[in-house]
């Protein structure tokens, strides 16, 4: 730098100069790609959904395709494509869904961490968290295998061990149907992140809350669960965003029917978008749903809260 | 014991029980309790698995044969398949691409987050963590129309793309908890000797992060590898996906349940293993590095 005079040290300094600005502005470089793919993911979606759903966008008429329309996609939405049925049913779904794998995930949990034995500790954890490998294909295909009312085990096995006649579970009982194959699962996602949990409440705590003789509910219920208070935010939190966005498994095992019974939002705007290839309605029930998701979580994070997750 | 036992019965005399059989008892119920879940974990999967295994009159047999010779020729047929082999190792190829690229791009900049103060660090964090937020149906759709536009569609890059949107977050949230629980002095150590901060950041904290870095690249594949919406919006041919092949198998009306199930069968195995090999670390990943043990 000093003495730049001759080539050689000229050539230098340039490559002595890049690599102080390399390292005066690191932070800059290092976070330069990730905040870049984010404004695309972020930004770029919700905008275009927006544009969308204010402009005709009917691939089987392409001229009209961009001209403004106002709000005629958001009430196509809501008037054909039967948008707050769907948003009835993805809300039962979510609800459901989240409250029984919540219970199932935490008493498994609370019931594994009394084990003592290492390797029974083990089994059991790497065979309950195996349902999380399974691709939602994959389940739908278990399903319909099990659950065909001419072929499927689980039928023939009501018939002959209970006086119960089996219902048909795809069209009966839909519904709760695609609710209880979702428990199976992501419960393994509850139990792993509450079995951590319950593994990091101190055992001073524990022994604590014992020599006082208060009795193994009140326990859980006055010293382990409000210890656990983050992660069962967290826990909830995360299921709660990945519910909503669940589309594979009950599009694979009913895509939406029979009629529209499990017709969950995420396969609505599908239908509207890529069957009817009404891409304005697609958009506007997309931004409704946007709106209505981001909400949630920040309520949620508003009133319960990142303390204790946030060193 | 015997001590502990009398005392406890003249503190509870209600109690019909000793503290022993108390415990045995309670030993057995939680016993019982984990046993039924592991068998209603392990049926379907089962199910599943050995009805691959199975001629085709056998397979749909109620009663079920209990007690059957393995067949192979549900997976030899498979293997014939050049859709679905293409399919299969176009994925792979897809996915594996996608999580490097989601490292090189998150890693560095989770780093950041954990090492430097940042304003607003905390809408920051937020802000990454919404894209996870977003409904990948309300993401596609934008992308759907640009793609198109832009000669992108049915491209393994665009697909590519999108597996990283899924896991950007992720892999953020993550790894800036990991590095969080790396001390500080390891790389001021290293900053004495004379490196730079970039060198200490490859040399020292890279591999204290290892497993970090192993787990959540490993859940990222899963996430990306049983991904069905992009595969079906995005997809047609060229850049197609193992799930979109299985699911096209499901729609056939002839359904071959043999076959089904062996195709079924293929994509979850890999990730079983994979599952498996991480999961003393599934906690922290899963729970984008809230819960972090050990």
């Amino acid at each position: 730098m000093m003495n730049a005079t001759t080539k050689e040290s000229s050539h230098a300094s340039v490559s002595s100069r890049l690599r102080e600005l390399w390292n005066q502005y690191l932070p800059y470089w290092l976070m330069t790609p990730m905040v870049l793919v984010m404004l695309v993911i972020t930004i770029f979606p919700g905008a275009y959904d927006l544009y969308l759903s204010l402009v005709k966008y009917k691939m089987t008429s392409p001229d009209t395709i961009g001209e403004f329309t106002g709000l005629t996609n958001y009430v196509t939405a809501f008037t054909e494509a039967g948008a707050l049925d769907s948003f009835v049913i993805t809300i039962t779904f979510v609800g459901g869904a989240l409250a029984l794998e919540a219970v199932f995930g935490f008493v498994i949990a609370a019931l594994l961490h009394g084990v003592e034995s290492d390797r029974t500790e083990t089994f059991y954890r790497v065979v309950f968290i195996l349902p999380m490998a399974v691709a939602p294909v994959t389940l739908a295909t278990i399903s319909r295998i099990m659950l065909n009312s001419e072929v499927g085990i689980i039928p023939y096995l009501i018939e002959q061990l209970t006086p119960f006649a089996a219902p048909v579970f795809l069209s009966d009982i839909p519904l709760l149907t695609v609710t209880l194959v979702d428990v199976w699962h992501w419960t393994p996602f509850m139990f792993i992140i509450f079995y951590a949990g319950l593994s990091s409440v101190p055992q001073t705590l524990l022994d604590a809350a014992r020599v006082d003789g208060a009795p193994l509910w009140r326990r859980y219920v006055h010293v382990i669960l409000p210890y656990m208070k983050p992660v069962l935010f967290v826990a909830i939190l995360i299921r709660m965003i990945d519910l909503f966005r669940h589309f594979g498994l009950v599009f694979s095992l009913t895509r939406g029917g029979p009629g529209t019974s499990t017709q969950l939002v995420s396969l609505n705007i599908y239908e509207q978008g890529f069957r009817f290839v009404d891409l304005g309605a697609a958009a506007a029930i997309a931004v409704v749903y946007l709106v209505l998701i981001i909400a949630i979580a920040n309520v949620l994070i508003a009133k319960v809260g990142f303390e204790g997750v946030w060193e | 014991m015997a001590t502990a036992d009398s005392e406890e019965t003249l503190k509870h005399p209600e109690r019909r029980f000793s503290k022993d059989t108390r415990n045995r008892l309670t030993a057995i119920g939680r016993h019982a309790v984990l046993l039924v879940w592991a068998v209603v974990v392990l049926f379907p999967l089962y199910w599943l698995v050995s009805m691959s295994l199975k001629p085709a009159r056998e397979a749909i047999a109620l009663p079920p044969k209990w007690l059957f010779v393995p067949i192979f020729s549900n997976y030899a047929e498979l293997a014939q398949n050049g859709e679905f082999v293409y399919a299969f190792f176009n994925t792979v190829f897809m996915v594996s691409v996608s999580v490097i690229v989601v490292l090189l791009i998150g890693v560095p900049a989770a780093y950041v987050l954990s090492r430097y103060d940042i304003p607003r660090q905390r809408d920051v964090l937020v802000w990454i963590l919404s894209s996870r937020m977003l409904p990948p149906i309300a993401v596609v759709i934008p992308f759907f129309v640009i793609f198109r536009k832009l000669n992108l569609f049915d491209t393994r890059i665009a697909m590519m793309f999108m597996y990283i949107t899924i896991n950007i977050s992720l892999v953020v949230w993550v790894m800036k908890a990991f590095f969080d629980g790396i001390p500080e002095t390891l790389e001021e150590a290293a900053r004495v000797d004379g490196a730079s901060r970039f060198q200490s950041f490859l040399r020292v904290i890279l591999p204290s992060a290892k497993p970090g870095i192993f787990s959540v690249a490993i859940i990222s594949f899963i996430f990306a590898w049983i991904e069905l919406l992009f595969g079906l919006v995005l997809t047609n041919q060229t850049a197609t996906t193992v799930s979109m092949q299985v699911y096209q198998f499901i729609g056939v009306k002839q359904i071959e349940w043999g076959m089904l199930a062996a195709a079924s069968t293929a994509v979850i195995v890999p990730v079983l293993v994979f599952l498996i090999a991480v999961n003393k670390y599934l906690a922290a990943g899963l729970s984008f590095g809230v819960v972090i043990k050990e």
